[in-house]
């Protein structure tokens, strides 16, 4: 069995790993004819992860990456070879200003704000922290303690990379002269490596910056007795050189330390806390009570702590969405499917923020690089006639967007339009290049209208469901989605219509900087001068109300409607009755109306997909993200095996729908038995049930020899897969591992 | 003067010691005379006592003033104190003993390494032994909490304790909290008790040092009153579980406010003991003081409403001051929804399938996981024993299995668990499809990472951690997990069975 595994073609497969499945063709001369027919190249599932879903004729050529000379990098040429450079070039240059110069920056910088807070936080408790320990100074026990933070930063600890390297930074900064050392589990797995690790690091982040003499002194004390380098005795030494004594230590993943080990470390430093100032700062996961719960109690006792939560991972999610999914800058939209299933994943999966970053470039990898119509995002200058070449056009024509376009033309009787897109290559052109500014028209309108639906905040749920929402169905007030935007309005009171006005205006006027939006007041005379035109009507109706003594109220208003209950001969009447409304009442109602009339024709969008030319700004395929982020291998193993035809695409098993054939190569016949066993399978049995079906008698016909070489190779494949292992129960039996 | 042959060490030393160290006088005493070259000097001397006992104070102040002592050609004392705690290896301690020796003798040419046992004995004889002294010359080397050095190989102390065979000027002090009978294998070792305080030496020790006398009384009455406080502190808490005088004096500092607030209101005088003790009662019963908790600066509100809670309910069972459960179950119920908040849904599921894997046998995964049978029958979970039985308990006892420990499962089986039941506890987010994606993948690695599952069996640093053979062990408690279980909408109660 061992043979036939170390056989040396079987490490071939390194060659061949960009593709999607690799077949093993030994060169045995006993190969039956489905694997040694000629190897049909996987072209499905490689073409369908960089194909468009709805461009049939953008299937890059996967195999043939050509290290081109003009610089444009592994951007291969689209339309089967036949796309200029001119144009790979200017998707390359594209995707690198979208990504690169616009948005990566952006993303940085919102998540390194996020956490200011909390670095201001920890910031000033490790500073206050040692004044107020002494200041306690009831006894040497109390001022002894060591100050510690805990830093609540939920299940997702790499995401905190950024978190703690800013901490290194604010504590470590030139004033304090704080050594900061950051421990992870995994670097210190026990105390001499440990100490090791905090000594290192504490001297060296002190020597980088002075000169190269003073490092001889890390390791070789006063009195020239070289320290172990475990000993804190040598950073003691290093530190009086330099009269500071502060030392922080932070513990990345607190809970992935052995409790023994983080127990010997605190013990440790508090019994030299008299000399070297120790500092702890703990990453925690879970809870802090938890974590108290592995400390011993003694332990546990030395710690003067502070806990400090980081922002929710949901607010950085939800800003790092405003600038860089939804702001103006963002360069390509993401779908709504897509954005969907992105955020469900943020929920429900141990996916921190950095997953969704990384997913938000893959996808504007796999549309530059993949989609040929991506140069059509290229900036006005660069975008020419000459560029777009006839493959352009045609896959233009192909295009679901360009049919409904066409049809809708032909349907409000613009022939002639409709015919010279059809025919007329330059007028094709020409309208290709005005769709450009169409794109940001429309994505201005539709953040500005999102952006005042969401300060009007009669719409409930977070800016993400709403984006989401509004590119699958638009924008629209009067339709059912958004019904209930009405019904809150007219609701409420006449102060909250006129603090609602002010605040619409205050939008218009300053935009939203987390969305890149300007302040549009120059555009929007007409809605502005109407907005404060009902609201100088609502102020003057209340001031009016207020003299006559009666509140203002609308027809829409609860109070509206009143029940009175009148006893006529023993019986009780109950009657609805309509309170009177003053005119006052009346002329309220009206204005209420005239907002709601003027919000829905300003606050509209139509939905995404309805544009002309929609594909090649929208990035809406999931499977491409699934496949790279989130793999399935336990389940392609299993699909490969039990229906081999559909990889193989032989001739032989075609009639095949997922049953057992003898014509199947060994270890799928070997599965399809294997997943009819208990959880012990005979080995035995197995070899008979198999030479059943292709031993001498069956239409195989192989001898006994070729028939158990394939049957143990088989085997050997299903143990290295991890579907059996060697059972310790009985002899000859293998026991079963999966049980899914 | 000096001509006898046993002479004990300046009185004045001895009395200023044992004024700051109130109630150790005899232990001090014994010490130097056990020290003093003059005296009767002992090759090895055994401290011994709890915590908070002053061993280690009182040994470092003695020493100090002997060294310091300069009477006329008078013995000299030179010493060294190494703290074992700080040491990691036995080579570390060896290293600081001779680096210790060496700053303590001034000696010229120090030693580069010391790295076994025999070499320190080179380096110390070097040092004590070949180079001439005075004739009282003696050297006391102090290794303190010696019985909690790590790496410790078994015949460390017992060479230690030869040392002062070879050498003679060498007295070696082992400061440990408990000798184990002649654990130093030699015929004979003097030994001095520190026994803990009694009560009238904690109330002595604390009025040693009043606090500032209150606006509203005299002096006098302050100092009364604190004394007769500390008496009550003692017998509420120091007796069972503040029993260390740091422990003590922390507990008494921290009542204090809370004591005399009724003679600051004006509502009590000085004098009314028994009514002040009364009054306070609730915060002698406050177990905060014994137990503080980490989190010490900003402490959180809804936390300390809980506590409260926890805190009457004892109050109202007799105001036993041991430790009860119920206060523990109460904060695991605030941190299970923490956490239920943290996790995200797969890994809360997950945690569920393991916590379920745990504690249900294999043999009832068919009855509660199958759907096979649509009319599941499913035992409910809780105990039930000696139902009808007229109170009569049957032979075996049985445990509830989730009072018992977790039991190992194999990660095969609680993917299998949770395949089972996502379908059913999380209708929405099924839409993820598949029980093997990666995702599932990293929320495993991640609940391992954050020890709420836990590896378990040989191999356990080298084993591939996805190896689905592998056993895992769950490790969060039955509160908690009842926690997380509401919180997406399922009572786990319905899928244990006994």
């Amino acid at each position: 069995m061992a043979e036939v595994e170390e056989d040396p073609n079987a490490f071939a497969f390194q060659e061949d790993d960009h593709r999607g499945a690799y077949i093993f063709t030994a060169s045995h001369p006993a190969e039956n004819q489905a694997a040694s027919a000629p190897q049909p190249s996987k072209r499905r599932r490689v073409s369908g992860k960089k194909r468009k879903s709805n461009m049939p004729d953008a299937t890059p050529v996967g195999e043939e990456l050509s290290d081109s000379d003009n610089g444009s990098g592994l951007f291969v040429s689209l339309f089967s070879g036949s796309e200029s450079k001119e144009a790979i070039e200017l998707r390359r240059r594209t995707f690198e200003k979208g990504w690169g110069d616009l948005l990566e920056g952006r993303i940085q910088r919102v998540l390194r704000e996020a956490n200011q807070n909390t670095l201001d936080e920890v910031g000033s408790f490790m500073w206050d922290a040692e004044a107020k320990l002494t200041a306690d100074g009831e006894g040497a026990s109390i001022s002894k303690k060591i100050p510690a933070g805990f830093i609540i930063t939920g299940p997702n600890i790499a995401s905190q990379d950024l978190l703690f390297e800013q901490l290194a930074e604010t504590l470590s900064d030139a004033k304090r002269a704080a050594r900061v050392v950051r421990l992870r589990s995994a670097g210190a797995p026990n105390l001499k490596a440990a100490l090791k690790k905090i000594i290192n690091d504490a001297t060296a982040s002190l020597s980088e910056r002075s000169e190269d003499d003073d490092i001889a002194e890390v390791s070789v004390g006063e009195d020239g007795r070289k320290h172990l380098n475990y000993d804190l005795e040598g950073l003691y030494a290093f530190l009086k050189a330099r009269e500071s004594r502060r030392v922080i230590i932070a513990f990345e993943d607190s809970e992935a330390f052995d409790s023994g080990l983080l127990t010997d470390l605190i013990v440790l430093f508090h019994s030299w806390q008299g000399r070297i100032q120790f500092s702890l700062l703990f990453g925690i996961a879970t809870s802090v009570d938890l974590f108290q719960a592995r400390l011993l109690k003694s332990t546990a006792q030395v710690l003067y702590g502070a806990q400090f939560d980081v922002v929710q991972a949901d607010s950085v999610l939800e800003s790092v969405f405003r600038s860089a999914v939804a702001g103006s800058q963002a360069l390509l939209r993401l779908g709504p499917s897509l954005l969907q299933n992105l955020l469900e994943r943020q929920k429900d999966q141990v996916a921190g923020i950095h997953v969704f970053i990384s997913s938000l470039k893959y996808a504007y990898m796999c549309h530059f690089y993949a989609n040929p119509l991506s140069v059509l995002l290229a900036d006005d200058g660069l975008l020419d006639r000459k560029l777009l070449q006839p493959e352009h056009i045609e896959a233009i024509r192909s295009l679901g967007s360009f049919r409904e376009h066409v049809e809708a033309s032909v349907e409000a009787r613009q022939l002639n339009h409709a015919q010279s897109l059809l025919d007329d290559d330059e007028y094709l052109i020409s309208q290709i290049l005005q769709q450009r500014q169409k794109r940001l028209d429309y994505l201005t309108e539709l953040l500005r209208s999102l952006h005042l639906l969401t300060t009007t905040g009669l719409r409930p749920g977070s800016f993400t469901d709403l984006y989401v929402s509004a590119l699958v169905n638009g924008v629209d007030l009067l339709s059912e989605d958004f019904s209930n935007v009405f019904d809150s309005a007219r609701k409420l009171g006449p102060g909250e219509i006129i603090s609602l006005i002010t605040s619409l205006l205050n939008a218009i006027q300053a935009g939203s900087p987390d969305l890149d939006l300007q302040g549009w007041e120059s555009d929007a005379d007409e809605l502005v001068t109407a907005l404060s035109g009902i609201q100088d009507k609502v102020e003057t109706l209340v001031t009016r109300a207020k003299q006559s003594g009666q509140p203002l109220k609308s027809k829409y208003s609860a109070q509206g409607k009143i029940l009175r209950t009148t006893v006529v001969a023993q019986k009780v009447q109950l009657s609805h009755d309509s309170a009177t409304l003053t005119d006052e009442d009346k002329a309220f109602t009206k204005a209420i109306d005239d907002l709601t009339e003027l919000l829905s024709t300003n606050i509209y969008c139509p939905p995404a997909n309805s544009l002309f030319l929609h594909e090649a700004w929208l990035y809406n395929s999931k499977s491409p993200y699934r496949d790279v982020f989130v793999p399935r291998p336990g389940t392609t193993f299993e699909r490969a095996l039990s229906r081999p035809h559909d990889y193989l695409n032989c001739s032989c098993c075609a009639k095949v729908d997922g049953t057992l054939a003898a014509t199947m190569p060994t270890a799928s016949i070997l599965y399809h038995m294997y997943l009819e066993t208990g959880s012990l399978v005979n080995v035995s049995d197995l070899w008979s049930a198999y030479y059943a079906l292709v031993g001498d008698e069956s239409d195989m016909g192989l001898d006994e020899r070729s028939a158990l070489f394939r049957f143990y190779r088989a085997l050997a494949e299903l143990r290295l897969m991890g579907f059996v292992k060697q059972s310790k129960k009985k002899a000859d039996h293998v026991a079963k591992l999966k049980w899914l | 003067m000096n001509n006898s042959l046993f002479q004990l060490p300046n009185e004045l030393v001895l009395t200023t010691l044992a004024q700051i160290f109130p109630c150790r006088d005899s232990q001090i005493r014994a010490l130097a005379t056990l020290l003093y070259p003059t005296a009767a000097p002992c090759q090895n001397l055994v401290l011994y006592g709890t915590e908070a006992t002053g061993k280690t104070a009182i040994t470092t102040a003695l020493l100090e003033a002997l060294e310091n002592e300069r009477a006329e050609d008078g013995p000299t004392i030179k010493s060294a104190i190494v703290n074992s705690i700080e040491c990691i290896t036995a080579r570390h301690l060896f290293e600081s003993i001779v680096s210790k020796v060496v700053h303590a003798l001034r000696w010229e040419s120090p030693p580069s390494r010391c790295e076994t046992i025999s070499q320190l004995m080179v380096e110390l004889s070097k040092m004590l032994k070949y180079t001439p002294r005075p004739d009282n010359f003696h050297f006391v080397l102090v290794l303190d909490g010696i019985d909690r050095q790590r790496d410790m190989p078994a015949t460390l102390l017992p060479a230690l304790a030869r040392l002062s065979e070879t050498i003679l000027c060498l007295t070696t002090v082992f400061i440990v909290t408990s000798p184990p009978a002649n654990f130093l294998r030699t015929p004979f070792v003097a030994q001095i008790q520190f026994p803990n305080y009694t009560k009238p030496e904690f109330v002595a020790i604390l009025a040693t040092k009043t606090p500032p006398k209150l606006p509203t009384t005299t002096e006098e009455e302050t100092v009364d009153l604190w004394t007769r406080f500390a008496g009550a502190v003692h017998d509420a808490l120091a007796r069972s579980a503040a029993r260390t005088l740091p422990a003590f004096r922390h507990a008494c500092t921290a009542l204090w406010p809370r004591f005399t607030a009724p003679i600051l209101a004006g509502t009590h005088g000085p004098r009314e003991f028994s009514k002040l003790l009364v009054a306070a009662r609730v915060h002698f019963q406050d177990e905060r003081l014994l137990d503080p908790g980490i989190v010490a600066a900003n402490t959180m509100i809804p936390h300390n409403s809980k506590l409260t809670n926890g805190n009457a309910e004892m109050v109202k069972n007799g105001g036993s001051l041991v430790k009860q459960p119920g206060t523990r179950d109460h904060q695991a119920v605030g941190t299970a929804s923490d956490l239920a908040v943290l996790l995200p849904t797969t890994a809360r599921l997950l945690l569920l399938a393991a916590y379920l894997a745990s504690h249900n046998t294999t043999r009832h995964d068919l009855t509660l996981f199958s759907t096979h049978h649509h009319g599941r029958k499913r035992r409910r979970g809780g105990l039930s024993l000696g139902v009808g039985r007229g109170g009569r308990r049957s032979k075996h006892r049985k445990i509830a299995r989730k009072l018992l420990g977790a039991h190992a499962f194999v990660l095969e089986r609680m993917l299998a668990i949770f395949a089972a039941v996502r379908r059913e506890w999380d209708a929405k987010g099924a839409a993820g499809g598949d029980a093997m994606d990666s995702d599932v993948g990293m929320a495993i690695a991640t609940l391992a990472s954050l020890r709420l599952l836990v590896r378990v069996g040989a191999g356990v640093a080298g084993a591939d951690p996805m190896d689905r053979g592998g056993k895992w062990r769950v490790n969060i408690g039955w509160e908690m997990v009842r926690g997380l279980g509401r919180s997406i909408g399922v009572e786990v109660e319905e899928w244990l069975i006994e």
